[in-house]
């Protein structure tokens, strides 16, 4: 997890990445939008990686480079290395890399209707310095890939 | 063997490719590519549904308690709700964090610490080794969100690791702990029995490395115990003692409660196979 964005959410612990950094290469606060065409869902550690290109208001095509958790934690949420084809239209969700502009951080990909293919699941969560205004769990059951399932 | 009886050489030698075709495909759903993911763990105790049963006893080997199989921090999975959007969060332990969150008024660091945690901490936390792709440090290691598996032998055990595919190994064989170490990322272990807790004592650990996120230091001077027993077949807990006087100004000590993780396999996880993040802090 990010420490930008806990501190953005009032948390005074320090926090760690999903598998192995603080990414706080990642403005969390910067959100971003990107709705285009899957390139190549790249399955390696230690963060599959999304590769989306969109075309922007200009006409112009941007290459988006999303993050992701790591392929073992995907997998053991249901998706496979093949969940993501090229081709594919996509709306991903999630914070901007702070010094690049078309790298992202992953925290919601939904298909071409709408639904839900991923929502983030690499943020860390301590009950007892909740920020204001969250929502305590048990919440939503945030919808995941096809066969999803907790190790 | 009636059916050679009733088979005559030349029939058998026809219908044997047909009887191997057969037995193939009776063994092909046992062996279906697609159950590699979530192929159940053979020797588990399971209800009768199927489901397993972590409140059965531990299983024991040598009339010792048998802490073979992988194994997770004992942290539930639940969903947190923020700005509209829901979100599963990372399962490990918050010890991860903080080694010394549960104590009260956290490690007792020394000045040396103090001064080394500013420096660690700035920049969120970048010069992190785990950020860097370096190994699965023990008793970091058990905290860290990728599972481990523990391999037990009555001499040796080995502790596997699924990041960078890594492994620890703790004599069992009574040795004793070696007087000139060649300091490791993991230090040299040795394990003995008090009962059904199995002791565990370390030294030859690196120097000056990172016990958690905030990076709290573990140093060459540090002599580390871990006591592991296992409570039943899905609990175990593991003791940790650190006594490490150029970081902390007395010994101190943790807990960690692991879960049993069964039906699923070790998955291989190189960091450096496509470490992009580095990078991306220039």
């Amino acid at each position: 997890m990010n420490r930008a964005l806990l501190a953005g959410l009032a948390l005074t612990l320090a926090a760690t990445a999903s598998a192995h950094h603080s990414q706080s290469e990642f403005d969390f606060r910067q959100g971003v939008t990107v709705e285009g065409q899957v390139v190549k869902l790249d399955w390696r550690s230690p963060h599959a990686r999304l590769y989306v290109d969109m075309v922007n208001a200009k006409g112009e095509t941007e290459h988006w480079d999303f993050e992701l958790p790591s392929p073992t934690t995907l997998m053991r949420r249901g998706w496979k290395r093949d969940s993501l084809k090229p081709g594919e239209k996509v709306t991903v969700a999630g914070a901007r890399a702070r010094n690049f502009p078309t790298i992202g951080y992953a925290r919601s990909i939904r298909d071409a209707s709408g639904k839900p293919l991923f929502t983030g699941f690499t943020e860390i969560y301590e009950p007892e310095k909740a920020p204001t205004g969250s929502v305590p769990a048990p919440a939503a059951k945030p919808t995941d890939a096809p066969g999803s399932k907790s190790p | 063997m009636p059916i050679f009886n009733r088979t005559s050489p030349r029939r058998w030698r026809r219908v044997l490719p047909a009887a191997l075709s057969m037995a193939v495909l009776l063994a092909a759903p046992v062996a279906a590519p697609a159950q590699w993911l979530d192929y159940k763990t053979p020797g588990v105790p399971r209800l009768a549904s199927g489901a397993p049963d972590l409140a059965a006893q531990a299983p024991r080997q040598d009339g010792r308690p048998d802490f073979s199989g992988m194994w997770f921090a004992n942290v539930p999975s639940r969903d947190a709700c923020r700005t509209g959007d829901c979100i599963q969060e990372e399962r490990m332990a918050m010890e991860q964090m903080n080694m010394g969150r549960k104590l009260q008024g956290g490690l007792p660091y020394t000045e040396w610490s103090k001064e080394q945690m500013k420096v660690r901490g700035a920049n969120g936390g970048r010069e992190d080794p785990h950020t860097y792709c370096k190994p699965p440090n023990f008793p970091r290691a058990w905290t860290l969100p990728q599972y481990l598996k523990i391999v037990q032998t009555p001499k040796l055990m080995v502790i596997l690791h699924e990041f960078n595919a890594a492994y620890r190994e703790i004599y069992m064989d009574g040795r004793p702990l070696p007087s000139d170490p060649n300091p490791t990322w993991n230090g040299y272990s040795v394990g003995h029995w008090e009962g059904d807790v199995l002791v565990i004592e370390t030294s030859g650990i690196r120097d000056d490395m990172w016990l958690d996120v905030q990076g709290s230091p573990i140093t060459e001077s540090a002599k580390v115990t871990e006591r592991l027993k296992r409570l039943n077949f899905g609990l175990m807990q593991v003791q940790i003692t650190v006594d490490d006087p150029k970081a902390y100004t007395k010994p101190w000590t943790v807990t960690i409660e692991m879960a049993a993780q069964v039906d699923t396999p070790m998955i291989e996880e190189i960091c450096m196979d496509n470490e992009r993040d580095v990078e991306m802090y220039r």
